[in-house]
């Protein structure tokens, strides 16, 4: 072996992407920055949501504001299609990777420490997907589940809004809609109690210092936003919000 | 024969060679003392079965002291036993009760096949080490005790990582039968040393692409490797090693 040598130039960059696309390594820290960033998302989406204790008009306009984003707003969304994408392709190959290197099953296997969220990554992880294609096409394309919705925009001071104030409470007095709500909240809570965590390992940011730290971290994090995302429809079930 | 001695029945994976297929077989195990190490153990039921001209049971072995990493075995569902930080070999009969059923299997693994009933090609160890686990310099004379700078705390972390015996328990416990806490650690244990430094990005790089290529799989951060080390490597060593492996990809190193 020599000294390292670092290429420059385009032969460098392919080497860099052939070397980040095709390691394990790589593929994981692919997944763990992308799943950073959608909890990054997925707790500014929670906060935003918040706002329905504020009433119609602070909710309404809250949503207002972000359609009226332009093309920030489409930024964002590909961005976020972008790491959903990247974070399943990621999954999907590491699983397959994973499922060859172990191909006879033990007769009997003892689980050591793992907890249940680092085990149920997987299911998890597939029934969040469906979920967030659900959610998309409820309040989002406005395709499935809108029995209820008003098309009477909500006005103020002159200016014309989509009612998804409205939309919200019609859906969460639905109880298949809540419950199967909640439920997928829950897991994303149990995906998040491993993956945070998991993340910053993969990442190599954890050391013996910050690693018991994060280790309660990242569950406290997830159960915060289960709470904040569980929040709304129990209100709207308890007629707290109406 | 004492009245302490136990008698066990065990299930044991036998297979004849590589290709065959195998199975879960039952063999009585009568008269176990417990001082007994498990291996000794084995030896009895093996020349029980050699008395009636049956093949005995092959395992792998050779220090007996918890130094070499070869014995290995799967026994009830964890690797090297329930003895935390203990290989097989070290593991005593005194941990098991007059009756138990104990299932031994071998390590799974698609890189480390079976060869013959326990036994299994860890070959892929040796391939991942050649690859880049070691240091290009020529060492001379002895060196002088002090001669290079490096703090306790540095020296530490490197010997901890070199505790790995390389016996594959890590990647029998995995899941996902992963190598990163091996590699992680023969990684590590150069990355902490000033002699480690000259080759740190290729080895990182040169380790990580062999241990892809032998077909492990990747790690999920469970840390059920952790946990059945019997030399108690922390996952720590994954960390360094991944923080290694893309700051060497990033950089674009050769
Ligand atoms: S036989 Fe050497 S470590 Fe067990």
């Amino acid at each position: 072996m020599e000294e390292d040598v670092v290429v420059g130039g385009n032969a460098g960059l392919s080497r860099v992407l052939e070397r980040i696309l095709h390691s394990t390594i790589g593929l994981k820290a692919v997944m763990a920055l992308t799943g950073l960033a959608l909890v990054g998302f997925a707790f500014v989406h929670m906060a935003g949501h918040l706002q329905m204790f504020q009433g119609p008009a602070a909710y309404n306009h809250y949503a207002h504001m972000l359609q009226s984003l332009g093309g920030i707003k489409w930024a964002i969304r590909l961005g976020l299609l972008a790491a959903c994408v990247l974070h399943a392709v990621a999954a999907f190959k590491l699983s397959m990777r994973n499922a060859k290197a172990r191909p006879v099953a033990y007769a009997k296997q003892k689980w050591l420490v793992a907890s249940i969220g680092a085990r149920l990554m997987r299911p998890s992880g597939a029934i969040i997907l469906f979920f967030i294609l659900y959610h998309l096409l409820h309040f989002t394309a406005l395709l499935v589940g809108t029995a209820g919705f008003v098309d009477v925009p909500f006005e103020q001071d002159g200016v014309a809004m989509v009612n998804v104030y409205q939309h919200m409470i019609v859906s969460f007095q639905n109880p298949l809609i809540t419950v199967g709500y909640a439920v997928s909240v829950a897991l994303l809570g149990v995906h998040l109690s491993h993956g945070i965590q998991s993340s910053l390992q993969t990442l190599g940011a954890l050391n013996s210092t910050y690693r018991p730290f994060v280790k309660q971290l990242g569950p406290l994090l997830s159960g915060l936003l289960v709470a904040g995302f569980v929040a709304v429809p129990v209100a709207i079930l308890a007629r707290v919000i109406h | 024969m004492s009245s302490n001695h136990m008698n066990l029945k065990l299930k044991i994976w036998r297979q004849k060679n590589i290709a065959a297929p195998g199975g879960l077989v039952d063999i009585d195990a009568p008269g176990i003392s417990p001082d007994m190490s498990f291996l000794e153990m084995l030896d009895t039921v093996n020349e029980r079965l050699q008395e009636k001209g049956e093949e005995p049971i092959a395992f792998d072995h050779d220090c007996r002291e918890g130094i070499c990493g070869m014995c290995s075995l799967v026994i009830d569902g964890r690797p090297h036993g329930k003895e935390d930080r203990t290989t097989t070999c070290q593991l005593h009969m005194r941990k098991y009760a007059d009756g138990d059923t104990i299932t031994i299997e071998p390590w799974r693994a698609s890189a480390f096949p079976v060869i013959r009933d326990l036994v299994v090609d860890r070959g892929a160890f040796d391939r991942i080490m050649a690859s880049g686990g070691f240091v290009s310099v020529r060492t001379g004379g002895a060196p002088d005790a002090n001669a290079v700078p490096i703090s306790k705390h540095e020296a530490d972390a490197s010997m901890d990582a070199a505790q790995c015996i390389g016996c594959g328990a890590c990647v029998a416990a995995c899941k996902n039968a992963s190598a990163m806490l091996f590699v992680g650690a023969k990684v590590s244990q150069y990355a902490h040393l000033p002699q480690g430094q000259p080759e740190r990005n290729k080895r990182a790089l040169a380790m990580v692409a062999q241990m892809d290529k032998e077909g492990f799989g990747a790690c999920t951060n469970l840390q059920e490797c952790e946990a059945a080390c019997p030399k108690g490597i922390s996952v720590r060593v994954i960390a360094e090693m991944n923080r290694d492996f893309l700051r060497a990809s990033l950089l674009g190193a050769e």
